[in-house]
């Protein structure tokens, strides 16, 4: 197809139009216009008309958008011509410039997406390394938005987003790129010396305001809706002098910021990368330690103070890495519950728990802990059936142990499955208790048989009176509920005393015996039972360490 | 219009700083904006205000409701915006003015003192509806004074 032509003379007057032009530029009388008045007789600006007449008394080439009164872009080239006098070519643009900002556009807040940030980041740091002002980078994720979207319904939410994206717009200034990431993911680009804003300075006080508004209650459809934001920043050059950098420094500072309690802002610091590999790598070697059989449990006795005798044993998780030696539960067990890995990882202690209790020459019990994650997949009490089956393990010996933590979300649903549990003959302990939040409801909501006393209110029993009576409280309660006491991290004859004069069933610590290996725990319970009351293990000292429990 | 209707009470901290008279004239220019803005959508309610806080009944059409309160929660001039009440009501309480300024004269800084007393000086222990019972009976006030 012919390209749109238009020729003017060597003083810029057009002697020839083609039809293509002339249908383009819809303007039939082409002929005889000066140069100058050419864009305005087609509805466009004057400007554009002035430039062109510019260039033409230069005898110079020229390249310009001249936007049209139908609203349609029209891309305008000058060129000399060796014969004297200059050829004008004409190509409709426009829905090439549109599509292309609409692919930078998301559709929902009609913010720009994140190919529309990153062009933007990456004029606004060649303008920045031109000019040495510095620039921020501020990552945003909303937070309890996903609940909203849940119970509520998408349309619901989509309106939620819609007015964060307002508040985002209206909080920021003109000059800031504000854009949609996806999901409620969102972040702001702050560039520009504009208003002599100095950087950090102008970046946390953006932050500030932004928890502040965005945190405020909205109201949509009817329904009062409270979301959080939290925020990471990053700073170039500080951090970063290109895209990718600056982008992933921001996200490790929002990633923090969320780690450190939402509804806050974090900036980005070099020790995060840091943090962050070493939690990668301690990630990878996790995922496949199960694979290479690297846990292994260690069983710690559980004493009847009446009796003195060992009832049986709590299992506990250790992780023994070639490289890194043993690593502490407290450590990875958070690691495993936040990737998912403590499924497979919590059904293996249980199989490997009730597959040694099953060989003992008593039937003493045996404890495992649950993790609230492991209620998640609905596959619990199934996984605790096939085991008792493959191990042989009278199901009365086995007794989970499981914290508050398990209860807070979804309590019904945890409730029908410790049920379930109940069903097959298994016992079921509170652990840690007093150290949640709303206790007495739970042990209201479910008959546990065992309450297990946390170790923080047994140390603090010598020095701290309150501690004594919370001990004592939990004792008696348990007594008149039917359930045994377990004080846990008893670690000095004086605390042992104490626990008995509080009337506590049993007891579990340091002092009457620290977690050990497989076989010696099967061989304790070959000696005959003792019938004296307890005594210290004769024992090397304690190593705080140790008693983390998984 | 009587079918969508809706009532929304918040009060929120009050963040404009600075002297008694720059304080007043930047309240009586929201007040103003808020007339004009408000009258257009059908919105109509009280504003309370002290050095303390803002505290403010909407009525009108959910949608309009909605966007009203959404701009307010945009002004920075205040902040920790308690909505004490959303719900749907069969006729409005305020009827007749797009918005009253309840809270200039000494005399209603004597009755606010009172309400403040009566809560124990916590206007988020005060329920929505007792809230704007006592909003309705100042700016009631306020429009007998100013007919009078």
């Amino acid at each position: 197809m012919a390209a749109a032509l238009v020729l003017l003379d060597a003083g810029g007057t057009v002697t020839f139009a083609n039809a293509r032009a002339a249908a383009l530029l819809g303007c039939a009388e082409l002929v005889g216009l000066p140069i100058r008045s050419l864009p305005a007789a087609c509805g466009g600006a004057e400007p554009e008309g002035a430039a062109l007449a510019e260039a033409v008394r230069a005898g110079r080439s020229l390249r310009l958008h001249l936007a049209l009164g139908d609203e349609r872009l029209v891309e305008t080239a000058l060129t000399p011509l060796s014969t004297g006098g200059f050829a004008l070519t004409f190509e409709d643009v426009t829905e090439h410039i549109r599509g292309a900002a609409l692919a930078r556009q998301e559709p929902l807040t009609g913010l720009c997406n994140r190919v529309g940030l990153h062009d933007h980041l990456h004029a606004a740091l060649a303008e920045a390394a031109r000019t040495g002002a510095p620039l921020a980078v501020l990552m945003l994720d909303l937070d309890r938005f996903k609940s909203v979207n849940d119970t509520l319904g998408h349309p619901v939410g989509d309106a939620l987003l819609r007015k964060v994206a307002e508040r985002l717009r209206r909080a920021t200034r003109r000059e800031d790129v504000v854009a949609r990431l996806g999901g409620d993911e969102f972040a702001i680009l702050q560039a520009g010396a504009h208003g002599g804003a100095a950087q950090p300075e102008a970046a946390e006080a953006l932050a500030r305001r932004l928890v502040d508004l965005v945190g405020r209650t909205y109201v949509v459809d009817g329904h009062m809706l409270n979301v959080g934001v939290s925020v990471g920043v990053a700073l170039s050059p500080a951090d970063g002098a290109d895209a990718d950098d600056l982008l992933k420094h921001a996200d490790l500072a929002l990633y923090r910021a969320k780690a450190e309690g939402r509804g806050t802002y974090r900036f980005f610091e070099p020790a995060m990368n840091a943090q962050m590999q070493a939690r990668r790598s301690l990630e990878i070697d996790l995922r496949r330690a199960l694979a290479l059989k690297q846990f292994e449990l260690a069983f710690q006795p559980q004493i009847q103070l009446e009796t003195g005798a060992v009832v049986g044993f709590e299992a506990l998780l250790r992780w023994n890495h070639p490289e890194r030696g043993p690593v502490s539960p407290a450590l990875f067990i958070p690691l495993a519950e936040e990737i998912g890995l403590i499924v497979g990882i919590g059904e293996w202690a249980l199989r490997a728990a009730c597959r040694e209790a099953a060989g003992w020459t008593q039937a003493a019990s045996i404890a495992v802990n649950l993790s609230p994650v492991q209620f998640r997949g609905g596959r619990l009490v199934e996984t605790v059936m096939n085991v008792l089956a493959q191990t042989g393990l009278d199901p009365a010996r086995l007794e989970l142990e499981i914290t508050e933590g398990a209860l807070l979300e979804n309590t019904d649903g945890v409730l029908a499955v410790l049920n379930g549990l109940r069903a097959l003959g298994v016992r079921i302990s509170m652990d840690d208790f007093g150290t949640g939040y709303s206790s007495l409801s739970y042990l209201q909501k479910f008959p546990f048989d065992k309450i297990k006393i946390d170790q923080s209110f047994v140390r603090g029993m010598e020095d701290n009176a309150e501690c004594g009576a919370i001990v004592r409280a939990i004792a008696r309660l348990g007594a008149s509920l039917g359930m045994r006491t377990t004080a846990e991290g008893v670690e000095t004859p004086d605390q042992l005393a104490a626990i008995r004069a509080e009337g506590c069933t049993e007891v579990q610590g340091y002092l009457t015996g620290r977690p050990m290996p497989a076989a010696q725990a099967a061989a304790l319970l070959c000696r005959p039972v003792a019938q004296t009351p307890v005594r210290p293990a004769t024992l090397p000292p304690a190593r705080p360490a140790d008693t983390l429990t998984a | 219009m009587s079918r969508d209707l809706c009532r929304l009470v918040y009060y929120s901290r009050n963040r404009v700083a600075g002297a008694p008279t720059a304080m007043d004239e930047t309240i009586r220019g929201i007040l103003a904006v808020s007339r004009v803005n408000n009258a257009r959508v059908g919105v109509t309610g009280a504003l309370m205000f002290n050095a303390g806080c803002f505290a403010q009944v909407l009525e009108g059409p959910s949608e309009a409701v909605e966007t009203t309160f959404e701009r307010i929660q945009q002004d920075e001039r205040h902040g920790e915006v308690s909505l004490l009440a959303l719900e749907p009501v069969e006729e409005r309480l305020f009827t007749d003015w797009s918005m009253a300024y309840v809270g200039a004269s000494q005399a209603d800084a004597a009755r606010y003192g009172d309400m403040a007393g009566e809560s124990g000086f916590d206007l988020s222990r005060m329920t929505g509806d007792k809230l704007c019972a006592v909003l309705h009976g100042l700016a009631l006030e306020e429009e007998a004074a100013a007919a009078a």
